[in-house]
């Protein structure tokens, strides 16, 4: 899963639509990201490789556009409406999740089992 | 006068054509010169009543006289005066701290949106950078307003430069003299200008007219400065006499002046001193001063019809105005005054003027006259001998209700001067029943009467008597006011009218009348167009900088003490459309230009502070931020759009889940650990928002690093205290943002002040932000030695000898920092606390730092880990027990362990990771010991009232401890966690 610079990337991808959630002027998808490239890679729970980079899903909201969707926990997010999530900032993540003039998000994401993620981020520490 | 005639009128002639040439070249520099002083000539009234005296002055000196009497009063230079000194009576609230201990975690989606924040704070603060150098400049201007010190010294620097040029001699007398510069020398000055060529003549003139601005300014110093100056060559011992009269009431106002404007002062009064002139006083002399004393009627720059403004303005005037004159000289003068505040620094200008001054205002003399009619003997005698007799306060106050305007306005002028620092005078004129007629001419259509009641005002209440200011109020005097500020553009009546509402605004039951009357008025008129904020920016433009005039300064130092009349106040403040934008405008704007240490900004900091006391509580829809527990729903979006925040959306639990607190349940307590989740906005916050959005947090940071006023820097961090306490989602974010910040380090850094208000407020801002898991966590292993240096050993207090307040702060900080942290506990005995804490405990002559520091010894003793290394260090339980209430053993005799508690101590995290991570307490049950802020609250409420007491102590007896000890170690792990963590930067997590 982990994304080496120069490496291919083998893994099994799913595509996730979500519809975002008009809250007043806010579209919200209801989940949250972490990781990014400039981000300390060695904190990322999720990640099989403590050296990815890459952005992970962190927390799904309860009844939320992502959960709806089937996004869960952990995914490592692939794409984002085509653009390459690999090897972006944190923040150029977020922003291309949250652009107002976009309805629909189509993720490309890689899944582990989240269990797994949490017994290796437990035993990390 | 008579002799006068002759020998200047055909002198003048002369003179002028041969200053023509000189006039054109001049001409030049003035027009640059008058856009400088523009806003100076504003203020300069009394140039045109001096030219009113003028003109008649030929005929009716003994008019003349009196009016002359009156502007040497000139309350101009007494408000500024008066004004400066007000800012001592400013009332601020020093809001602290409240928390909710019990709930501190749960919620918030904490994490970081660090990015988004950061990005946007820099770059305000770029856009802020600006040069300083244009801020000086204006300032120049500015001074004659008078009211800081820097200003005031400013403008007579120029003007002194200019007579310098001319008169290199005089220069420094300039500004001395003003302050004596009564009657005596103006006369003086006319004499002298007689004797001399007709060129010299012109130059007095001239030189009266630049002096007559600053003379609005200073007041009567200015004058008589410029007198001296003109007349070098005068003896002063004309002069002295003269000023004998007016000098004691002078002095007294450069006294006063003297602790805000220092420079001005000192400087005034070594002119007058400095300069002997050898002038006698001459009859002549005394008509000149009649001139520049003469009715201040009108504003020079107003040109008001009735003294031909046009007339001054025009240089040809000389030649005109020996005709006109029937008296030149005493037109001359006249106009000087007008002429001189456009010129003030031009000597040359005179020249120009004279023809200005040709024309007569009889008005004014008139008025003199009628007026003088009671004392026209008075006034006569006076020229025969210079002791003339001034008017007493009755007839004073009576004249107020004179017909003649001019009359009012000398009349308020007068009063104006009597009054300043004369706390007896401003009582009989309040029992004489002279302040509703003062409020009355507020309402006056001429500006000079409304201007000098103002001033009258203004110095009447100043001053500790509140009887003075209540009955300004009695008659209605805020909404006159008020009303005034808004008709008038006056900058000078400005300063006059926010400066007397920031003297009754130190008075609290006159605040919410000040509030209701007024708040938007000077919302509207004064801070948003000073703040340079724009309620609707153009894209194009770009953002203004906060302009520091002495309106705003005063007008916000008005904001600032009503700011602190309570909930229903802030209330008002907040929802008071603009005014926070516009502060928090100004105040970015002065960190950008990196110019944080005047009173301006001090007032602004003050503003934002009061306005985030219980922000959590009071602002409209705070509930739905309240316990992000609550707040979980989908649906539960609260009307407000910053509401996005994760918990609010999502719900609580989900947002615990974090990085490092996954799968953990003792992650809920920690959920604020790494980051929060700042909402995402989609369009702009405004209003009162804005005191708790994020963004704040490097405005305040900013200060607390660049600002050198201990005023601000309190201000700041109290404001960061502030936002940091109570148990909402804001709260949350500020304390991560703090953090992320990298405020954190600042604010240790500022334990270090020499400043006991700036280590007590810093202490308890560190002592909310701690609730933030993270932070204490940090705080505990970096500010620790800090706090525990400020505390005093034994009896003998530290260098800095803090106040038992600040004392108390820190130890119930250090209380908070220790609770539910071994680690920090650890950390305390490290840095060899035990000793002060025990000589706190059983020595401090105060029963609330007794009990603060008694509290943090039973705590540190709940650790049953620590017991070893402390028992080691030769402490015993004795020691942690408290003495005073707690413990019935009297075994108080322990000997403190001096030898030091450096032994290594127990690993931190053995015991902690011992525990099972498992084990969650529920928040609620930690309750008040774990978290204290609910105590610490109250007692941060009660460093106002001075009284607090501690009441975490009363709550933890030590057979707590148990129990105590058993939460901790269900924390423990999470305390460790942390720690391994700390160091490392906190992994961002963002809610899209």
């Amino acid at each position: 899963m982990s994304f080496i610079p120069g490496q291919p990337v083998t893994a099994v991808v799913q595509r996730i639509e979500i519809h975002k959630l008009r809250d007043g002027d806010n579209l919200i998808l209801g989940f949250s990201i972490g990781g990014g490239i400039d981000q300390d890679s060695s904190q990322n729970p999720f990640s099989e490789d403590k050296t990815d980079k890459g952005i992970y899903v962190t927390r799904i909201s309860k009844g939320g556009p992502a959960e709806v969707a089937g996004l869960k926990m952990g995914d490592k997010i692939m794409q984002v409406n085509g653009w390459d999530m690999t090897m972006v900032t944190h923040d150029q993540a977020r922003k291309k999740l949250t652009r107002k003039n976009e309805d629909v998000v189509r993720l490309l994401v890689t899944r582990k089992s989240l269990e797994n993620v949490v017994r290796q981020s437990m035993m990390q520490h | 006068m008579e002799e006068y005639d002759v020998p200047s009128a055909a002198s003048i002639l002369a003179s002028v054509k041969e200053q023509e040439a000189r006039f054109e070249r001049l001409t030049r520099a003035l027009e640059e010169e008058r856009r400088n002083v523009s806003l100076q000539l504003e203020r300069g009234s009394l140039p045109s009543d001096r030219l009113v005296g003028g003109t008649t002055g030929g005929s009716n000196q003994p008019l003349a006289w009196q009016q002359m009497v009156m502007q040497e009063q000139s309350p101009s230079n007494q408000t500024s005066l008066a004004m400066m000194q007000e800012p001592q009576e400013v009332v601020e609230e020093t809001v602290t701290i409240e928390e909710d201990p019990g709930t501190p975690t749960s919620h918030v989606s904490v994490v970081t949106s660090d990015d988004g924040t950061t990005r946007r704070t820099e770059t305000k603060v770029t856009k802020m950078v600006k040069t300083v150098t244009t801020r000086t400049v204006r300032q120049l201007p500015l001074g004659p307003d008078g009211l800081p010190l820097p200003e005031g010294s400013s403008p007579l620097g120029s003007y002194t430069d200019s007579i310098d040029r001319r008169y290199m001699k005089n220069g420094e007398r300039f500004i001395t003299p003003q302050a004596t510069s009564t009657l005596t020398r103006s006369y003086n000055n006319y004499s002298d200008s007689y004797n001399d060529t007709p060129d010299s003549q012109f130059r007095h003139y001239a030189l009266h007219d630049g002096y007559g601005d600053v003379a609005d300014n200073y007041g009567s110093l200015s004058r008589g400065v410029n007198y001296r100056p003109y007349r070098p060559y005068m003896p002063t011992g004309g002069y002295r006499p003269e000023n004998s009269y007016t000098l004691p009431i002078r002095k007294d106002d450069y006294g006063h002046v003297a602790q805000p404007q220092v420079p001005m002062g000192s400087s005034t009064v070594d002119l007058n001193r400095s300069q002997p002139e050898r002038f006698q006083a001459e009859p002549y002399g005394l008509e000149d001063d009649r001139r520049s004393l003469g009715p201040d009627d009108e504003e020079p720059y107003d040109l008001e019809p009735d003294y031909s403004t046009a007339n001054r303005r025009t240089l040809p005037g000389r030649t005109i105005r020996e005709p006109l004159r029937n008296g030149p000289r005493v037109r001359g003068y006249e106009d000087p005054i007008e002429a001189e505040l456009i010129d003030e620094r031009h000597p040359y200008i005179h020249g120009m003027y004279p023809a200005p001054l040709a024309q007569p205002e009889r008005g004014s003399l008139a008025s003199l006259d009628r007026m003088g009619g009671r004392r026209s003997p008075s006034i006569d005698s006076i020229r025969k001998d210079p002791r003339w007799r001034d008017p007493d306060l009755p007839e004073v106050i009576a004249m107020l209700g004179h017909p003649i305007d001019p009359v009012k306005s000398n009349a308020a002028a007068y009063l104006q001067h009597l009054c300043y620092e004369n706390d007896k005078i401003k009582k009989d004129v309040r029992q004489l029943k002279g302040i509703p007629v003062l409020v009355g001419l507020l309402d006056h259509p001429k500006p000079e009467v409304h201007r000098k009641a103002c001033g009258a005002l203004r110095n009447i209440s100043y001053g500790k008597d509140h009887d003075n200011k209540v009955a300004i109020k009695s008659c209605d005097g805020i909404p006159a006011l008020i009303r005034l500020l808004r008709k008038t553009n006056d900058m000078e009546v400005r300063e006059l009218i926010t400066g007397t509402l920031w003297n009754l605004s130190s008075y609290e039951p006159l605040k919410m009348v000040i509030i209701n009357h007024g708040l938007q008025t000077m919302t509207n008129e004064v801070i948003i167009p000073h703040s340079g904020w724009e309620h609707e920016p153009n894209e194009d433009s770009k953002p203004r900088d906060a302009e520091w005039t002495t309106v705003f300064k005063n007008t916000s130092g008005c904001l600032r003490n009503v700011s602190s009349d309570g909930a229903e106040a802030r209330r008002r403040l907040r929802e008071c459309e603009g005014l926070v934008d516009a502060l928090l405008h100004a105040l970015q704007s002065a960190v950008g230009k990196k110019d944080m240490d005047n009173k301006s900004v001090e007032n602004c900091v003050c503003i934002m502070r009061n306005l985030s006391y219980h922000v959590h509580k009071e602002v409209p829809g705070a509930e739905k931020f309240q316990d992000p527990s609550a707040l979980q729903g989908p649906g539960s979006a609260g009307t407000q759009r910053k509401k996005k925040d994760d918990a609010g959306c999502f719900g609580g639990k989900k947002a615990k889940e974090e990085w490092f607190n996954q799968g953990r349940k003792n992650g809920e307590h920690d959920k604020n650990y790494d980051t929060l989740d700042l909402p995402k906005r989609t369009e702009p916050t405004k209003g009162f928002e804005l005191l708790y959005q994020p963004e704040v947090v490097r405005l305040y940071l900013s200060l607390l690093t660049e600002s050198q006023n201990y005023n601000t820097l309190e201000a700041a961090a109290g404001a960061l205290q502030n936002l940091s306490a109570g148990q909402w989602t804001w709260s949350n974010y500020i304390r991560a943002t703090v953090r992320k910040e990298k405020g954190l380090p600042i604010l240790v850094e500022l334990l270090r002040s020499d400043s006991d208000k700036v280590v007590r407020a810093v202490a308890i801002a560190l002592r909310n932000l701690s609730i933030d898991r993270r932070n204490k966590d940090l705080i505990g292993s970096y500010a620790m030695r800090d706090l525990v240096s400020n505390l005093p050993s034994g009896q003998q207090r530290p260098a800095k000898n803090l106040e038992e307040d600040t004392v108390v702060a820190i130890l119930n900080t250090i209380h908070e920092i220790i609770t539910d942290s071994s680690e920090n506990a650890r950390s305390l005995v490290t840095a060899q606390a035990i000793d002060k804490l025990v000589a706190i405990n059983r020595t401090s002559q105060s029963a609330r730092e007794t009990k603060a520091a008694s509290h943090v010894l039973q705590t540190v003793w709940s650790y049953k880990e620590l017991r070893n290394a402390l028992t080691k260090d030769g402490w015993n339980k004795t020691h942690f027990q408290p003495i005073a209430a707690g413990t019935p053993k009297g075994s108080k005799s322990c000997k403190p362990g001096y030898d030091d508690t450096t032994l290594p101590l127990m690993e931190k995290n053995q015991g902690n990771r011992g525990c099972s991570a498992g084990d969650m307490i529920p928040m609620d049950e930690l309750g008040p010991d774990g978290y204290s802020t609910i105590d610490q609250r109250d007692k941060d409420s009660k460093y106002k009232s001075s009284d607090g007491s501690s009441d975490l102590q009363e709550r933890e007896p030590l057979k707590n401890d148990t129990n105590r000890k058993h939460y901790i170690r269900s924390n423990r792990p999470t305390v460790s966690l942390v720690d391994a963590c700390d160091v490392k930067p906190q992994p961002v997590d963002s809610w899209v």
